[in-house]
């Protein structure tokens, strides 16, 4: 048993049931939703202000937040379907050592939502330079803007599904699962600035926004870190309750 | 070469129904001690066997008699509250290579309803590092390759789950097979191509355990039986040895030889007017016995009970609270 063959065991179980297009479906209509928004919104002025700049037109296709929601739902499917339906006994029976699959499992949920946070933000940054032509306003962002867009979403896709599937892998459930990472991602959030206001700089959305570069709260390189850790908590979670537990 | 063709070229073994005097070498299970609990419950309760090599072991009981979890237990699924579990002496997560060690079918629908019962197996065959050419291999000769190989194995019927069940197991081509109701859905041919195969195994060295609750599917596919009830041991042995434990006796005279046959320590159950049931005592005991104290006999003959009959009577007699009855 090889580590390696564990993950392209895990990416074949991504890619070989029609979840991946029910994502890139809801990817295409985000993208779709956008470009409508290009053509035929306005401010509330009437105007186009809110493409009027490089940096308002990054604003808009700075897609790693919904990269991050999309790709949690995404890893909570894919690793509690795995109990649902009972597939990680085989898996289990061919690598008994449980750490180990957890972690090539983590791995592929992290190269699949990387793949689905830099897909959707490709097909946003897309949507957005066919339909500028249908307004006054050329397409303004720079190639490092570009560039910094499509990786934060790659980086937020991939964290948000290892998030996902540590959720997953606590609950088992697929339903349960799906709530949870609604809960962590956009419920619990908001909720812990309540508590402390403080916190508002450090919550997934805002830290994804500061990678994209259309935020500054905090550096960076902190605002990577902090993402990692939201995804690490549940993640190094769920590595411990599938070691603990029973497989029924 | 479909699994029907691989068992026909190959010794069967079948009715060889006595111990090898040598056993081959191989995997041998050893369960000892094992207790499963699930709060107050005691799913499995000390039990203690071994299942050989070179030999099909049934692992009978009613449904909830804790062989799932037993199962389990050995296979690294479910953690004992007391006892080990081994293969070859080791424990299952310390095999080298499990998969090329150990082939299972468990959950009868551990699937994705939505994918491919070949791409099923690619995943399996990925995890365990085997090529995929083995794959279509083993779906021909579970009769799954082509279209139904490709199908979405939510469009299957049990039977077609169940063989796609075995194929998974079979992949490694393990030396030890443990498989949990595997005949459920098959139909007549199936079973028939199951047994085959397993009798083929044997002959050739390899463990197999099997559990049924089926108790007269199992009883012409197997060699040595172990059967629990609620998660306790209550027999085992050879099914040769089990099914002649009782011998039918024929007689003028049946109160006075109950009589010298119960204190010499057997238990007679009368049958009719002239015959008593004897069991715990030997069919040449019983023919001295009867010869000493005077009592002609007209008849004298083992029987060989059915094991859903035997079953019957063992959990019978654990519920009178009597002795374990154990024959290995």
């Amino acid at each position: 048993m090889n580590w390696i063959h564990l993950v392209r065991s895990e990416l074949r179980k991504l890619t070989t049931t029609r979840m991946p297009w029910a994502f890139l479906a809801v990817l295409a209509a985000i993208a779709a939703i956008n470009a409508t928004a290009v053509i035929a919104g306005t401010d509330m002025d009437g105007s186009k202000a809110f493409i009027a700049t490089g940096a308002d037109q990054q604003s808009l296709v700075a897609f790693a937040a919904n990269g991050l929601m999309i790709a949690g739902l995404f890893g909570a499917i894919a690793a509690a379907r795995e109990y649902g339906h009972k597939t990680v006994v085989p898996t289990f029976l061919a690598a008994p050592r449980r750490s180990s699959t957890v972690i090539a499992q983590y791995t592929a949920v992290a190269v699949g939502g990387g793949a689905l946070g830099l897909v959707g933000a490709g097909l946003t940054v897309t949507a957005l330079a066919v339909s500028l032509p249908a307004t006054d306003y050329g397409f303004l962002i720079s190639a490092g803007g570009v560039s910094q867009v499509l990786a934060a979403a790659m980086l937020a896709g991939a964290a948000g599904a290892v998030l996902g599937a540590g959720v997953g892998m606590v609950v088992r459930n697929t339903g349960g699962a799906v709530t949870g990472a609604v809960l962590a991602l956009v419920v619990a959030p908001p909720l812990l600035v309540q508590l402390a206001s403080s916190t508002a700089s450090w919550i997934p959305n805002t830290l994804a926004n500061v990678v994209s570069g259309v935020a500054d709260n905090v550096a960076v390189p902190a605002a990577i870190a902090a993402i990692v850790v939201w995804a690490l908590v549940p993640a190094g979670i769920g590595l411990v309750a599938v070691q603990r537990r029973d497989v029924a | 070469m479909s699994i029907d063709q691989q068992a026909a070229a190959r010794p069967s073994g079948q009715g060889d129904e006595s111990p090898p005097s040598h056993p081959p070498p191989g995997y041998s299970l050893a369960f000892s001690h094992i207790t499963k609990r699930y709060g107050d419950r005691a799913v499995v309760d000390d039990l203690t066997f071994t299942v050989q090599p070179g030999r099909v072991t049934g692992f009978l009981g009613r449904n909830g008699a804790g062989k799932s979890t037993t199962m389990k237990v050995l296979l690294g699924l479910a953690s004992a509250d007391q006892g080990r579990a081994t293969i070859g002496g080791r424990s299952y997560r310390d095999l080298p290579d499990p998969a090329r060690t150990v082939g299972v079918v468990l959950e009868p629908n551990a699937f994705h309803p939505g994918r491919s019962g070949r791409n099923h197996l690619r995943i399996v065959a990925d995890a365990a590092g085997i090529d995929h050419s083995r794959v279509d291999e083993i779906l021909g000769s579970v009769n799954l390759a082509d279209e139904a190989a490709d199908r979405r194995v939510g469009t299957y019927s049990l039977g077609m789950k169940q063989r796609l069940s075995l194929a998974a197991a079979l992949l490694g081509d393990p030396q030890v097979l443990v498989l949990d109701e595997p005949a459920n859905g098959l139909d007549p041919q199936g079973i028939r191509t199951l047994r085959e195969l397993l009798r083929a195994r044997a002959a050739r060295g390899h463990t197999v355990l099997v559990s049924s609750h089926l108790l007269d599917e199992v009883e012409h596919l197997v060699d040595d039986v172990v059967v629990i009830n609620e998660g306790k041991l209550i027999a085992t042995g050879t099914i040769h040895d089990l099914q002649r434990t009782s011998t039918l006796v024929r007689t003028g005279s049946p109160e006075k030889l109950d009589d010298v046959l119960t204190a010499a320590g057997a238990r007679v159950d009368h049958k009719d007017q002239t015959t008593l049931v004897v069991t715990d005592m030997a069919v040449d005991e019983i023919g001295e016995q009867a010869f000493v104290a005077g009592v002609p006999l007209h008849e004298l003959s083992p029987q060989r009970g059915s094991l859903e009959d035997l079953f019957l009577e063992w959990t019978r007699n654990r519920a009178n609270g009597e002795k374990e009855e154990s024959l290995s």
